[in-house]
């Protein structure tokens, strides 16, 4: 059915997030700026441009993450923080609203793109989450070539991790949670994805789990109700089950998808003393972007013609 | 108006009609797994160690209700029993990965704040259901994995076990059939997940608290992690409602199982009863989900319910009610 009003009911739209807890506007540079903006415009266009294609839901948010991982930027896949050991532990989610398929790993070590890892969890095992050696042991079953650990590694994230490790919480980059990157989309034929991949906090302990890879906490999506997409303190955002709660608001409560992000964010999560930010996207392609936190790298995009990159 | 307030009114509102009536009610509810054992196999004797190791774990969670300890307490102990027994699928007796060795998970939720820890795929801790309680009381963290995991436990001064400890013969001979039934193609048949075992408690303050343990499939993947230790998924409590679930954990993963049920009941204004029946006969069943729930809420209202052939389960409360059942007919 076509739209009548095509600014309320886009046909197919993506936001994507490279996390939240942006910079003090102050320190971010022009120059760190532009690379960020390129950044998130690469991700978006490239998961926008099968969408327009009339490619699924799912395949754009894992195009628009695979890219976030590849970029030493944000806090996933090469650049990602490390933790206290000095190593790259990546989590990664994706769920498929279609018929509410999920695959994860989490702790993993020598996964190029985990988001990929994550969608051979949900199509080709029989299983929803995979850790550490186990998930990496599933990943040379499925041909997926490992690497190693120090590809992961920035200097800019090992400068993070040694101020973190002095006690100074400065950066003049990104402060040390921030930059988990994720997607959500809603394609031509209705369906919702959304994903989400990240390294962490820095310094954590190894064997830290956040919410990213939990489904339902940092990653969610029903087809008719909402896709998420989460960042920020991630043991906030798994008690609080927050995905699904703005789900579980929007289904059950009749909330607005808009309603429902800022409850959680702003009642919910900040009673708590958690904060963060997140992306949804609705049934009829709305898409929602907000955060608690000074900023969250962020974009949108959707047939209706709405394109916006912003930071703060 | 806001949840939190909300809740805060409710508890005020409820805490009045307490003081009015009757004392606060305590309850317990455990389970010790859905899927259980086909009736024509399960023998007198098995019957009757089953409901052993449940009423011990029951009874020894209920009393510390009774003695004004907390429902955090109350689900650790009853748990921890359970792991400590062989015959459930959690802690010593866990049944085996497809290496042979066991890898255990863990959560336990305090209502009350809320708080949580878990742990997955550890394979040398005792007790995981207290390493999860370390994980939530001395970490800033919720959840730890594998090799992380237990560098935390022995940091926390909790001792390391030998893998052997955990393996019994049942479980060995349980892999050996999985493997022939993997290779003739007939897994899919067999429940896996039985046995996982876990506890929901009601305390005297009025709150709530879930814990979960469970050694997950026989023969599966290294590394595989259920919804146990899923915060929302196998294990959930806040002020209004504690769930623990147990069968076919990559399903009520996906389906967020535990939250899903008590938003129900805070949203929609379900009973635990209906709220349980339609995550577990409605929700589940329709995408081929199998498993069950144990439920309360913070008035004491107790369910329990499986879509399985039976889920060993028992509950006890302050009323009087002193239950312990395997299948279907209360048998």
């Amino acid at each position: 059915m076509p739209a009548k009003n095509s600014a309320s009911a886009p046909r197919y739209a993506l936001a994507i997030h490279g996390g939240a807890g942006a910079a003090p506007r102050a320190q971010l540079s022009p120059e760190h700026e532009r690379r960020y903006r390129t950044g998130l415009e690469a991700a978006l266009d490239a998961g926008f441009t099968l969408l327009e294609r009339g490619g699924s839901a799912l395949d754009a948010v894992a195009a628009a993450v695979h890219l976030l991982e590849d970029d030493p930027c944000f806090n996933a896949g090469h650049g990602a923080a490390l933790t206290r050991d000095g190593a790259a532990e990546l989590d990664a989610a994706i769920m498929d609203g279609r018929q509410m398929r999920a695959g994860a790993v989490a702790s993993v070590r020598h996964v190029r793109n985990p988001i990929e890892l994550a969608r051979r969890v949900m199509e080709k095992s029989r299983h929803v989450l995979l850790v550490g050696a186990g998930a990496e042991e599933f990943a040379l079953e499925e041909g997926l070539p490992l690497v190693p650990n120090h590809y992961f590694r920035t200097a800019e994230r090992l400068e993070q991790l040694e101020a973190e490790q002095r006690g100074r919480h400065v950066s003049d980059l990104m402060p040390a949670a921030a930059g988990t990157v994720g997607a959500v989309a809603r394609d031509g034929d209705g369906n919702l994805a959304a994903a989400t991949s990240t390294g962490g906090m820095t310094n954590k302990r190894p064997g830290r789990v956040g919410d990213s890879p939990i489904i339902g906490a940092g990653t969610y999506a029903k087809n008719g109700v909402c896709a998420v997409s989460a960042t920020g303190h991630g043991e906030y955002f798994i008690r609080a089950v927050a995905a699904h709660h703005v789900c579980a608001a929007v289904e059950y409560r009749a909330l607005t998808l808009e309603q429902a992000v800022r409850e959680l964010l702003h009642e919910i999560l900040a009673a708590l003393g958690g904060d963060g930010g997140l992306i949804a996207v609705g049934a009829r392609g709305r898409i929602v972007m907000d955060f608690s936190t000074e900023g969250m790298f962020r974009g949108a995009r959707d047939s209706s013609g709405r394109q916006e990159i912003a930071i703060y | 108006m806001s949840r939190p307030k909300l809740l805060a009114l409710l508890g005020v509102g409820l805490a009045a009609a307490a003081l009015a009536e009757e004392p606060r009610p305590l309850a317990i509810v455990i389970h010790g797994g859905a899927g259980v054992i086909d009736p024509a196999k399960m023998t007198p004797e098995r019957a009757a160690s089953y409901r052993a190791g449940l009423a011990a774990a029951l009874d020894a969670g209920y009393a510390i209700l009774e003695r004004g300890g907390t429902s955090l307490d109350a689900v650790m102990a009853a748990v921890r029993i359970m792991e400590d027994d062989p015959q459930f699928n959690a802690g010593r007796g866990a049944v085996l990965n497809h290496e042979g060795d066991a890898e255990l998970d863990a959560a336990i939720m305090d209502g009350h704040g809320p708080r949580a820890g878990a742990v997955a795929a550890v394979r040398h801790v005792k007790n995981p259901v207290e390493l999860a309680r370390l994980v939530m009381e001395k970490s800033p963290h919720v959840l730890l994995v594998a090799e992380g995991a237990e560098e935390f436990a022995l940091e926390q001064g909790v001792a390391l076990l030998p893998r052997g400890y955990f393996r019994t013969e049942g479980r060995e001979r349980e892999l050996e059939e999985a493997r022939r039934a993997e290779s003739e193609r007939l897994h899919a048949a067999s429940l896996p997940g039985s046995g996982t075992v876990g506890a929901v408690a009601l305390d005297a303050a009025g709150h709530l608290a879930a814990a979960t343990s469970t050694g997950g499939l026989t023969d599966k993947h290294r590394g595989r992690v259920g919804d146990s230790p899923i915060i929302g998924a196998g294990t959930y409590a806040d002020e209004a409602c504690a769930v623990s679930g147990t069968g076919q954990g990559e399903f009520f993963i996906r389906q967020v199982v535990a939250y899903d049920l008590c938003a129900l009941v805070e949203y929609r204004h379900l009973t635990v009863g209906a709220a349980v029946r339609e995550v577990i006969h409605e929700k589940l069943r329709h995408t081929g989900g199998e498993g069950g729930v144990i439920a309360l809420d913070r008035n004491g209202n107790i369910a329990m319910d499986f879509n399985s052939v039976g889920m060993f389960r028992a509950a006890r409360d302050s009323r009087g009610r002193r239950d312990i059942a395997m299948y279907r007919d209360a048998r």
